[in-house]
């Protein structure tokens, strides 16, 4: 997703960003369909409202926005409300193309991690670490302070090295010791 | 403090994403229900500078939120400060409220005391024993009532109370008024020994300032107090309740004369019972309202001159001084209680309109997308 992205060009939208939507709402919602329906309905959203989007906004984080707000409303509204999905689609179960097996027990471990991580901590990560946002970005994204963001993704980071799926011998993640600051 | 690797976290997440293929028909339902849905819409925006975060938007809403607090809360201060809005109720009270002339004639029977005649309410004067027709035409009248009552200290020559009373007994008898009661207390003639006597007047209202002065020409006045209440409202809510539950009254009375069965009637007989005993709880509290509005009621207390009085002595500077900043220390507590109750209430509702406001910028930012 470019900053340069015409407003008024939803082929381009969608070319541009639908796939690394879907695949960021799915590491937030933990669920194929989910992701896919979140991202359909945060597509037609932005598009309706795209006036919105003030001159010299950028358009990636605008996107993102919808998109996190889509998905923080179906965590919220639809998803504790109804039976869980089957458990082929969930987070855990999503069968890994990479036949390299310790690849495959990363991510699941990563997979098992993130699910475990409070949701407002869950966005950050992934809007850091998968769809490469800056600090910035992610607090346009998410409606927070810069400083918001930047003590999530810390407590984020925190969580993940404590998380028994990540300091098992399957996991390949190396870790960093760093001083608090602050 | 131990961190997981950033690199190798975004590996993970990448490996953890691409783990499933992107359907293109997704794309393709987007664009058909984006071309099917309606045109955008051109809502109304805030201005930049309400939406972008600042100075500006900060005095903006401290601005609204200093008027409306500001609003809703100035006129409870000012009604705080208001001393003629509870004038009504706190000038109500009286020492001389009851009426010993319409529960018993003349006094009761305490040592020392003795009757001088006090004509009983059912004389032709007194229109509270009046019912039906004088409560309904008192109605329609909507003059002002106003009851007025004062006490008189006077001081006589020694020897001179008896002939005082009688004085003052003749003063009233004589317009249309009559002493509600007496007190006397005759001493001997030895040193030390004083009379003294209180002696309670009752004339029309239209009479009672000139009464006043009239009294004071019996003896040597050491202290005069008056005061007037306007209970017209008070009158008027009265005779509205009585007139309501007469017209109650008048129903229930005409449904019994077509109830058949003895349930009905038995129930319809205690409707009437309880209007009955409401309107002559009211009847009487209007009775003596109207015997206080009709009549002003002036105590008389009569000592022989040499006897020590009970008014107080005069204050030095210096105590004058001291009672006042007691005074002033009193009612500047006094009103730091009262406007306490004005400023939680205006902290309570900053507190609510800061949370509305922060709610309601929240749900706007949401809508915007």
């Amino acid at each position: 997703m470019e900053g340069s992205t015409d407003v008024n060009d939803l082929e381009g939208w969608l070319a541009e960003s639908y796939p690394q939507s879907v695949r960021t709402a799915y590491l937030i919602l933990g669920n194929r369909l989910d992701a896919e329906d979140a991202v359909q309905e945060a597509f037609l959203r932005a598009w309706k409202f795209r006036d919105s989007l003030s001159q010299g906004s950028s358009f990636k984080p605008w996107l993102y926005r919808v998109v996190v707000n889509t998905c923080n409303s179906k965590l919220r509204q639809e998803i504790p409300h109804r039976d869980l999905r089957s458990s082929d689609d969930g987070l855990a179960e999503v069968s890994v193309r990479d036949d390299v097996p310790t690849r495959i027990a990363l991510s699941n471990d990563v997979r098992s991690a993130l699910k475990d991580l409070p949701v407002d901590l869950r966005v950050v990560v992934v809007l850091r670490y998968y769809a490469d946002l800056s600090e910035r970005e992610i607090a346009i994204a998410i409606g927070r302070k810069q400083g918001t963001v930047k003590s999530r993704l810390h407590e984020a980071r925190r969580r993940l090295a404590m998380h028994p799926a990540l300091q098992s011998e399957t996991s390949k993640l190396s870790t960093s010791n760093e001083e608090v600051t602050g | 403090m131990t961190m997981i690797d950033e690199g190798a976290l975004s590996d993970a997440l990448n490996e953890v994403a691409s783990s499933f293929e992107i359907s293109k028909d997704a794309t393709d339902r987007i664009l058909s229900e984006a071309r099917t849905s309606a045109p955008p819409s051109r809502r109304f925006h805030a201005p930049d500078f309400v939406r972008q975060p600042g100075r500006g938007r900060t005095f903006l809403i401290a601005a609204v939120l200093v008027l409306v607090v500001g609003g809703i809360t100035l006129p409870l201060f000012r009604g705080e400060g208001n001393p003629t809005k509870n004038a009504l109720t706190v000038r109500g009270a009286s020492p001389s409220t009851t009426i010993p002339g319409l529960a018993a004639n003349g006094t009761s029977g305490v040592a020392g005391q003795k009757t001088l005649g006090a004509p009983t309410l059912s004389a032709t004067n007194n229109p509270v024993t009046a019912t039906g027709s004088g409560i309904k035409s008192a109605a329609t009248n909507l003059s002002p009532r106003i009851e007025s009552n004062g006490s008189v200290d006077l001081k006589v020559a020694r020897g001179h109370i008896e002939l005082a009373l009688s004085k003052l007994s003749s003063l009233v008898t004589g317009d249309g008024g009559y002493v509600d009661s007496t007190q006397a207390n005759v001493g001997s003639r030895a040193p030390g020994s004083f009379s003294y006597a209180t002696i309670v007047l009752q004339v029309p209202q239209r009479t009672f300032a000139t009464l006043v002065s009239q009294v004071q020409r019996v003896g040597h006045t050491s202290s005069v107090s008056t005061s007037s209440n306007d209970v017209t409202a008070q009158y008027v809510d009265l005779q509205a309740r009585i007139t309501a539950l007469e017209a109650s009254r008048q129903q229930y009375l005409l449904i019994m004369t077509r109830a058949r069965s003895i349930s009905d009637i038995l129930a319809v007989q205690n409707q009437l019972n309880n209007l009955q005993s409401q309107i002559e709880q009211l009847q009487g509290q209007l009775n003596v309202l109207n015997h206080q509005t009709t009549y002003g009621s002036l105590t008389v207390m009569l000592t022989e001159a040499g006897h020590s009085s009970n008014t107080p002595h005069h204050r030095s500077g210096v105590a004058k001084a001291w009672h006042g900043a007691v005074s002033g220390f009193v009612a500047g507590f006094e009103w730091l209680v009262r406007v306490s109750g004005p400023t939680l209430f205006a902290v309570l509702m900053l507190g609510a309109l800061w949370f509305i406001g922060r709610f309601a910028r929240r749900a706007y930012q949401r809508r915007r997308l």
